[in-house]
C-alpha cells in the first residue's frame, strides 16, 4: 500500500536520486549518439551497391561475364547466378546485424557486453563527474547504442526508401554520384518523415536505460532500491521513479514534435 | 570525336523483364546527330519512355549498346573507343560524368522540394562540376532570367505552378551545360493552359541548336520542332523521317492507325 507519510522518509536518498537523474540523462544521450552513428552506416551498408560479383564480371567481362549475361549476351534477371551478382556483402553483414539483434533481448545483451566483452577489456575504475563509474557506465552506454542502432538503421532505411524515386532519378541525370545523393537529396527529405518514428525511439532509448541497473550503473533505479533495502518501502520510491521517468520523456516527445512542426513549414505554401 | 556529327549512336537495344517474357525494348537502332531535334511519338507502353531513360541509364539495358560521344557507356568499366586521331584507345567509363552531358527533364518534375529554386539549380554545378558557388547562382539567375522566373529564385517548388516547376527543370538540367537534352513526356502532368509556356522554352532551345531527344504526345511540337520524327510501337522502332514524311505520308500501317486516333 502507498503510504503519503512514506515519502518523507525517501528524502535522505535526494542525492542518490539525482545522481541517478544524471547517469540516466547522460546515458541516453550517449546512447543516442552512438546509436545514431552507428545506424547511419547501417543504413548506408544496406542502401549500397557494392556488388563484388558484377565487379569481376564487369572488370573480366571474359571470365566472369556469366554473372551478369548468360550465353546469348543478355542481362541476366532472375536465378541463381543472377542473384550471386547481386550479393552484396555490406548489406548482408548490416541486415544479420539488424536481425541478430532485434530477436534478442537487451537483458542478454547487455549481460554478454558487460561479462564477456568488457571481462576482457579491463578499463579504468575512475567516477566520471566524481558520481558516474566509467567502468559500468561504458559497457551500459555501448550495449544500448548497439542495440537502439538496429531499431534506428530500420527507422533511417524505411525513411530513405520513402522518398520518391524521381528524387533519385532527377540526382542522378545530374551526375551526382550515389553517396552524394544521399547526402544532399534523400537524407534531409527522409530526415523530415522519420522524425516522429526517431522522437519514439529516443523516449524508448530513456526508458530502457533502467535495464542498465542490473548490471550496477547507479541510476535512477539504483536509487530506488537503495530506499528499498534500507527502509523496506517499495511503492513510494517506484512512484517517485515514474514520475522523474516521465518528466525525463514527455518534454523529449514533446521537443521533438516542435522541431518536426518547424521542419514542416517548408510544405506549406 | 571519332565520328562527328553523331553525338549518340544505339545498336540493337533491348530491354527485357521476366527473363524476356516482356520486351519493353526490342532491339532499337537509331542515330542522334548533333542538333538534331529528335522526337519520338508512339502509343502507351510502346517503350518510348524506356527508350529514352536507357539513354542516360536510368534503365539498365538487356543488350546492345549506346555510344554517346563515341564512347560505349553500357559498358560497365572500360570499353574502346577511337581518339581524336583514329586510334583505338581503351578508355574508362564513368556513367556519372556521362550522365552530366545529358540534361533530362521528366514528366512529374522531380524538382528537390527541401531547396529553393536556385538551390535546385545550384546542386549539382557546385557539387559535381566544382564551380564556384557564386558563379553557379550568377549562371542559375541569368538562365531563371529567361524562362521569365528570376523573381522567384528564392521559392521553394511546392509554391510554383506545374508550368513553372517544368521550366525550372529544364533551366535546371541546363545549369550543367550538357550536350543532349532528354524530354520524357515533359507536358504530360501539366493543365492544358500551362503545356504553352513549356513548349516556348523547349523551342526556344531548338532553334539555339541545342541536341534534343523528346517523348511526348504533343503531335504539334513533333510537327512544327522536330526534324525528325521516330514511331515506336511494342518496342520497335517502326518508322521514322522528317515530319512530313511522318505525318503526311505514313507508310507503316501501326503508324497510319497510330495518327488517325491522335490527329
Amino acid at each position: 500500500m502507498i503510504k503519503i507519510e512514506n515519502f518523507p522518509r525517501i528524502l535522505p536518498f535526494l542525492q542518490m536520486f539525482k545522481e541517478g537523474i544524471g547517469v540516466t540523462v547522460l546515458l541516453s544521450l550517449c546512447t543516442v549518439l552512438i546509436g545514431f552513428a552507428l545506424a547511419l552506416v547501417l543504413a548506408v551498408m544496406r542502401m549500397s551497391n557494392f556488388r563484388p560479383f558484377l565487379m569481376l564480371a564487369h572488370a573480366f567481362p571474359k571470365v566472369f561475364g556469366f554473372f551478369e549475361r548468360d550465353k546469348e549476351g543478355l542481362k541476366l534477371d532472375s536465378g541463381f547466378l543472377y542473384h550471386m551478382g547481386r550479393f552484396n556483402p555490406f548489406s548482408f553483414l548490416a541486415t544479420a546485424y539488424v536481425e541478430i539483434i532485434r530477436s534478442t533481448p537487451v537483458l542478454v545483451q547487455i549481460w554478454i557486453i558487460y561479462y564477456g566483452v568488457f571481462n576482457a577489456i579491463k578499463l579504468p575504475a575512475f567516477k566520471l563527474f566524481g558520481f558516474i563509474a566509467f567502468n559500468r557506465f561504458l559497457p551500459g552506454a555501448v550495449t544500448l547504442g548497439i542495440n537502439s542502432a538496429a531499431y534506428l538503421c530500420e527507422i533511417i532505411r524505411s525513411g530513405m526508401q520513402s522518398v520518391d524515386g524521381g528524387q533519385t532519378e532527377a540526382a542522378r541525370s545530374l551526375g551526382l554520384k550515389q553517396l552524394q545523393n544521399l547526402r544532399y537529396i534523400i537524407m534531409p527529405q527522409a530526415l523530415k518523415n522519420i522524425l516522429p518514428a526517431i522522437a519514439n525511439e529516443f523516449v524508448t532509448i530513456i526508458k530502457e536505460s533502467a535495464i542498465v541497473w542490473t548490471i550496477g550503473v547507479a541510476d535512477i533505479m539504483a536509487a530506488v532500491n537503495a530506499v528499498k533495502g534500507a527502509t523496506y518501502i517499495i511503492m513510494e520510491p517506484l512512484i517517485v521513479a515514474a514520475g522523474i521517468y516521465f518528466c525525463l520523456c514527455f518534454p523529449t516527445s514533446k521537443l521533438i514534435a516542435y522541431a518536426e512542426r518547424r521542419m514542416r513549414r517548408g510544405d506549406v505554401r | 570525336m571519332a565520328t562527328s556529327g553523331k553525338i549518340i549512336e544505339v545498336k540493337d537495344l533491348k530491354k527485357y523483364y521476366n527473363r524476356g517474357a516482356i520486351k519493353a525494348l526490342d532491339g532499337v537502332t537509331v542515330d542522334i546527330n548533333k542538333g538534331d531535334v529528335a522526337v519520338v511519338i508512339g502509343p502507351s507502353g510502346s517503350g518510348k519512355s524506356t527508350f529514352l531513360r536507357s539513354l542516360n541509364l536510368l534503365e539498365d539495358p538487356t543488350a546492345g549498346s549506346i555510344l554517346f560521344e563515341g564512347v560505349d557507356i553500357t559498358k560497365k568499366k572500360y570499353t574502346k573507343a577511337e581518339d581524336s586521331t583514329g586510334r583505338t584507345v581503351t578508355v574508362k567509363v564513368d556513367v556519372d560524368q556521362h550522365r552530366q552531358k545529358m540534361g533530362m527533364v521528366f514528366q512529374h518534375f522531380n524538382l528537390f522540394p527541401h531547396m529553393t529554386i536556385l538551390d535546385n539549380m545550384t546542386l549539382a554545378p557546385v557539387k559535381v562540376k566544382g564551380m564556384s558557388k557564386k558563379e553557379a547562382e550568377e549562371k542559375a539567375l541569368a538562365l531563371l532570367d529567361r524562362v521569365g522566373l528570376k523573381d522567384r529564385a528564392g521559392a521553394y517548388p511546392i509554391q510554383l505552378s506545374g508550368g513553372q516547376k517544368q521550366r525550372v527543370a529544364i533551366v535546371r538540367a541546363l545549369a550543367m551545360e550538357p550536350d543532349v537534352m532528354l524530354f520524357d513526356e515533359p507536358t504530360s502532368a501539366l493543365d492544358p493552359e500551362m503545356v504553352g509556356e513549356v513548349l516556348d522554352v523547349m523551342k526556344g532551345l531548338a532553334k539555339e541548336g541545342m541536341t534534343m531527344v523528346v517523348v511526348t504526345h504533343e503531335m504539334g511540337f513533333a510537327r512544327e520542332v522536330g526534324n525528325r520524327v521516330l514511331f515506336m510501337d511494342g518496342g520497335k522502332l517502326l518508322e521514322e523521317g522528317s515530319p512530313t514524311d511522318i505525318f503526311e505520308h505514313p507508310k507503316h500501317p501501326r503508324l497510319q492507325d497510330f495518327l488517325s486516333k491522335v490527329l
